[in-house]
């Protein structure tokens, strides 16, 4: 049954395979939500059986012990959340992305189909192409120093007793700006002409100066996109810890684990569905959500060195009006993040460990 | 705490005092710029230590920014958004990982999808959208020749009968800003670590998925359901773009909208004194907030171990 | 509302509209970009308006910057909720006047009845917000730039004042450097390509584009890269790499390193005026913009700012108020105090005399600059303004060459090779765009 659905497209690992598929026809006889409760339930697939591999198979994503499969209340759960999205997500998105295959003027006034010719001087522009490998550069260091510095953050914060929720509200706080404000903040503090850490760089005999340096504008907004992103993770990760269950850390105590030991050991895997969770997040992020601060902090040069895909988007778009290359644009970074996070998920989400 | 670890301890503190300070720098210059005049504050370079002029600052944005009632409006928004999103989220996360039906997966993808085009770059289209959130409904009548059917009945254009305006509205403000996938995928990361043992003596007890939900899986979620109620509280309180350009209404804009009038454009007196008093004014509503919520932080641990 | 339709109407969650009370005063908006001290002032001007009759009330909104703004009516146009009127920067002129989404001010002006005296406007004003010799917008805040200097700074190097020519000006600011009176002779406007680009090419009457710069036709193609655009560039590369020029960059304001006494000279708007006047601490003069010792007699320097487009789809009541809002900011009155409250040019001669009969330039002899230079000599066709579509972008691929010429990836020719090169892509775009739509022999009718 899964076979022409678009499960198949995203989830293809696990479930069609291991299981029977006159089974799951029987499964979805009974109409309507009735099954729920009843202890009729058929014996769930992947309760005692796993594959050769030892793996246990069942569908990604669901809960081991579930309520089965009647359609009635599922749906009725998710209408609300669908209305919202058809309504302010899908009918805009589509409309935008739309655009993608016309030349229009902002009005809307004067419309012109034109097939894939924005896709097309997509490809071949230069620029695009050094946008993409900007942008993985920014979005990588960007993961990888927001999710190490929140868990360092994290583990520390669960350390210590005194004063922790003065620590967990003082590093919160970056949240609470606005990013507009957190990019001119940091612009100044790193300007070269009067920005104080600057002058600091400048003495360590550090020749800083993001206005004529391409790669300095980089780790600039690198550095100010984690900054106010850290929080994020942070916060996410010590709610995790706190549900780290005692007894588990002291019967690694009792057998000699020290505190280090014991985080890395017990209480990072059990935190895998937050990490996971926070990389595909912090991905997101990197590539969606950055353009404010970019655009206060470098406003995407020098040269175009800081000029990420998200940020050429919302240029193009928002400033040059060029909607329908900035649709264009809007398309393929689509298409490349969700392939990117369907990869996630396909590597990794099955590497986490769910069970406690 | 299992063990005494002196030093572990203290590089723990000296680890978080450093983070506390790589907040603070930043935020001590947007301190020392709100308290000095403006001629002050265009001096090159900037003072190190602040001025006498804070309080003044304080009142001049406060006035200027009208924070007595855009302060009110960002709240509003912020709560609403916070609520709404954790309220559908808790639903459709329940739904997606509880239970075995056919399109569970398209369905997760497809609410997963709307974290891949942010507002600001659909945000014509979602002008069109909120100022007449019936507009697939005309097209729909449209395209079923509903219109003549209507006419007859009521008398009315059926155009002008399935308009739905938004604009200067709060759920205008707050529902585009509903529909994004992170609550959903935070709560489905966590309901997949619920131990499978409570669903299974729920349905032993004869629970039905409703009361499961209601009376485990909800209290067991408290911890995260505040931390991302902080997050989306902050999150819909920077909210900009949006609320900007789809208000009209003075009396409908939020505080950060009004603090982005006080930071000086081109041709303008740089009056970034101000502008930073206003930046840290607007910080006190997240900053309230966060301190508050955390004490509910372990409620939800609590409450399981019983 | 029968009650067979309230049901309906409920069922699907409508909210009905009642058609509005006939209110006392047609109300109207205006969105704006002003925002700070300038903001406060476009609100005093709105408020005079409103307190000098009784039938007409203009709402002004602020709705962010000149982008944010643009993109604010763009999206309540093509909801069908277009406001009354919008200020707009002058980049945006050719999207505007090509959108199909204005009404012409000169039309509305004369079907309502008002008597704008249309050619005393200034010409560069009047010509950069005219087609076929009809204003499509109300000049309102209209800027252009001007040299400023710090006086002291030149003294202390022994000289009277910035010398008239680059040439002569290049070997003042290496003196002021060499001789250690400040740190650097001049700092990087934010907006260097208006400033330095585009003005210096109507100033040293340099083709900027084909066709009149655009006037001709939208077949113009951009043709600085043939001109002394490409010296000017490499000018401007080598004060840096010898510290004679500064980049203030992201998060600071170039005006500040002028106004602290750290730079000694700066190229910007006349609408600094305000804030200088008012909180610089340094002894300033203002003076002409440079122009190159080949060149002579200079040309006149053309407009920056914005203008205030009226848009289709209002009644005639409340077009009304607009035409007696747009008349009462085209009055000499209005022009005078808005000159004096911020630092914009007035837009029209009898403003302009006013001020002058007023002894207002006795005080403020540096307000005049801008005047007068926007009405220098006979303005050339290099000179008259620029009319180029999707000028923003075009800009925006400017600026990016032109920082990699200061980054050191490009030479100033190659750079400006390539800036011409993608801007007559973008210009191409354009052309496909409004094809068939008659621009030609703009402006040569007047």
């Amino acid at each position: 049954m899964n076979a022409g659905s678009p499960i198949v497209l995203s989830e293809a690992s696990a479930a069609p395979v291991a299981q029977p598929s006159g089974l799951t026809r029987t499964q979805h006889a009974p109409p309507g939500g009735a099954v729920v409760g009843r202890g009729a339930m058929p014996p769930r697939p992947g309760r005692a059986q796993t594959t050769k591999r030892g793996r246990p198979d069942r569908e990604p994503g669901l809960k081991r012990a579930n309520f089965g499969h009647g359609p009635g209340l599922p749906t009725l759960l998710l209408l609300p959340q669908f209305l919202i999205l058809v309504f302010f997500f899908f009918i805009p998105s589509l409309r935008a992305l739309m655009q993608s295959v016309l030349l229009s003027d902002p009005f809307g006034n004067n419309v012109q189909f034109v097939w894939f010719d924005n896709f097309k001087a997509l490809f071949a522009n230069g620029e695009y192409r050094q946008s993409i490998v900007t942008t993985l550069w920014f979005t990588v260091a960007q993961n990888v120093i927001t999710l190490a510095v929140g868990v360092v953050l994290a583990f520390a914060t669960d350390r210590v007793v005194r004063a922790r929720s003065v620590y967990r509200t003082v590093i919160l706080l970056p949240y609470a700006i606005a990013p507009a404000i957190a990019g001119i903040l940091w612009a100044f503090l790193f300007n070269p002409v009067v920005g104080p850490l600057a002058h600091m760089l400048h003495a360590l005999g550090i020749g800083w100066d993001p206005n004529r340096n391409p790669s300095d504008a980089l780790w600039l907004v690198i550095m100010a996109a984690s900054w106010k992103h850290i929080c994020y993770n942070y916060i996410f990760l010590a709610v995790g810890l706190l549900a780290v269950p005692a007894s588990l850390m002291e019967a690694a105590a009792v057998d000699g684990a020290g505190p280090i030991r014991r985080f890395f050991l017990i209480a990072l895997p059990m935190l895998g569905p937050t990490v996971f969770f926070l990389a595909v997040m912090n991905f997101i992020y990197g590539f969606f959500e950055t353009f404010a601060i970019i655009d206060a902090v470098t406003h995407g040069g020098p040269a175009g060195a800081t000029n990420i895909l998200v940020y050429k988007v919302y240029v193009d778009g928002f400033v040059n009006l060029d909607l329908g290359s900035s649709a264009a644009q809007s398309v393929l970074l689509m298409s490349f993040a969700l392939i990117c996070t369907l990869l996630q998920f396909r590597y990794f989400d099955h590497k986490v460990n769910y069970g406690v | 705490m299992v063990e005494r670890a002196p030093v572990l301890d203290t590089i723990c503190h000296a680890i978080l005092i450093a983070g506390a300070l790589l907040v603070c720098v930043p935020l001590y210059f947007a301190f020392v710029a709100g308290s000095l005049t403006i001629a002050e504050v265009q001096k090159v370079p900037l003072p190190w230590l602040p001025g006498d002029q804070f309080v003044v600052n304080l009142q001049a944005a406060w006035v200027k920014a009208e924070f007595g009632r855009t302060f009110l409006n960002s709240i509003v928004v912020a709560v609403g958004i916070a609520a709404g999103k954790i309220a559908v989220s808790l639903l459709s996360a329940f739904a997606i990982t509880y239970f075995r039906f056919r399109y569970r997966m398209l369905a997760f993808w497809l609410i997963f999808m709307s974290l891949m085009l942010p507002i600001e770059v659909r945000i014509v289209p979602t002008f069109e959208a909120v100022a007449n959130a019936a507009l697939p409904l005309q097209w729909l009548a449209e395209m079923l020749h509903l219109g003549d059917l209507w006419k007859w009945i009521s008398g009315h254009d059926i155009a002008i009968a399935l308009e739905w305006n938004m604009v200067n509205t709060y759920p205008g403000l707050i529902l585009p800003l509903i529909a994004s996938a992170t609550a959903t995928f935070l709560f489905r990361q966590f309901f997949l670590t619920v131990p499978d043992e409570l669903c299974e003596a729920a349905r032993l007890d004869g629970a039905s998925p409703l009361r499961f939900f209601w009376s485990i899986l909800l209290p067991l979620s408290v911890s995260n359901i505040i931390a991302l109620a902080i997050i989306l509280f902050l999150f819909g309180w920077n909210q900009y773009l949006w609320p900007l350009l789809f208000t009209t209404d003075k009396d409908m804009a939020t505080a950060v909208i009004a603090l982005k009038n006080l930071i000086p454009r081109s041709d303008n007196e740089p009056a970034w004194n101000i502008a930073m008093s206003g930046a840290l004014l607007t910080m006190l509503p997240p900053t309230l907030v966060i301190l508050l919520l955390q004490r509910w932080f372990l409620k939800g641990l609590i409450d399981s171990s019983k | 509302m029968n009650r067979k339709t309230a049901f309906i109407a409920a069922l699907f969650g409508v909210l009905a509209f009642a058609a509005p009370a006939q209110a006392a005063r047609v109300e109207v908006q205006w969105w704006h970009a002003m925002s700070g001290v300038l903001g406060d002032r476009l609100n005093e001007l709105v408020e005079k308006f409103n307190a000098s009759q009784d039938k007409y009330t203009v709402v002004a909104v602020a709705k962010g910057n000149y982008d944010e703004v643009t993109n604010g009516v763009i999206a309540a146009y093509r909801a069908k909720r277009p406001p009354e009127m919008v200020q707009i920067a002058e980049r945006g002129y050719m999207t505007m006047l090509l959108s199909g989404a204005i009404v012409p001010v000169q039309e509305l002006m004369d079907q309502k009845g008002y008597k704008i005296d249309w050619p005393d406007f200034i010409k560069p004003v009047a010509s950069f917000w005219s087609y076929k010799g009809r204003m499509s917008a109300m000049p309102f805040n209209s800027s252009t730039p001007i040299f400023w200097y710090n006086k002291e700074h030149f003294r202390k190097a022994g000289f009277d004042k910035p010398a008239d020519t680059w040439q002569e000006l290049e070997a003042q600011l290496y003196a002021i450097k060499a001789k250690g009176v400040s740190e650097c002779g001049s700092v990087l406007p934010g907006d260097f390509y208006w400033s330095l680009l585009e003005n210096y090419s109507a100033i040293n009457n340099q083709p900027y584009g084909t066709l009149a710069n655009g006037f001709d036709g939208l077949g113009t193609e951009f043709v600085y890269n043939k001109t002394k655009v490409v010296s000017q560039v490499a000018r401007l590369k080598k004060w840096l790499d010898d510290g004679v020029l500064q980049i203030a960059g992201q998060g600071f304001s170039p005006e500040q390193l002028f106004t602290s006494g750290r730079c000694s000279t700066f190229v910007n708007s006349t609408a600094s005026h305000g804030n200088i006047e008012r909180n610089a601490k340094i002894e300033w003069g203002a003076t002409f913009l440079p122009h190159e010792n080949d060149v002579n007699p200079p040309l006149n320097s053309t407009i920056g700012g914005g203008a205030i487009w009226v848009l289709k789809g209002h009644t005639p009541e409340r077009y009304d108020a607009v035409a007696a809002f747009l008349d009462f900011v085209a009055q000499p009155e209005t022009q005078v105090w808005w000159h004096g409250a911020t630092g914009y040019v007035p837009a029209t001669n009898k403003a302009y005399g006013l001020a002058r009969e007023r002894g207002y330039y006795k005080d403020h002899p540096t307000r005049e600059i801008a005047v007068l230079q926007l009405s220098r000599g006979t303005p050339s066709e290099n000179s008259r303004g620029f009319r180029f579509g999707n000028f923003v972008q075009t800009m925006l691929a400017q600026r990016t060459e032109v920082e990699a010429v200061f980054t050191g990836q490009k030479q100033p020719q190659q750079a400006m090779d390539d800036a011409v090169k993608r801007g007559n892509e973008i210009l191409r775009q354009f052309e496909k765009l409004n094809a068939g739509k008659d621009t030609e022999a703009d402006g040569k009718s007047k």
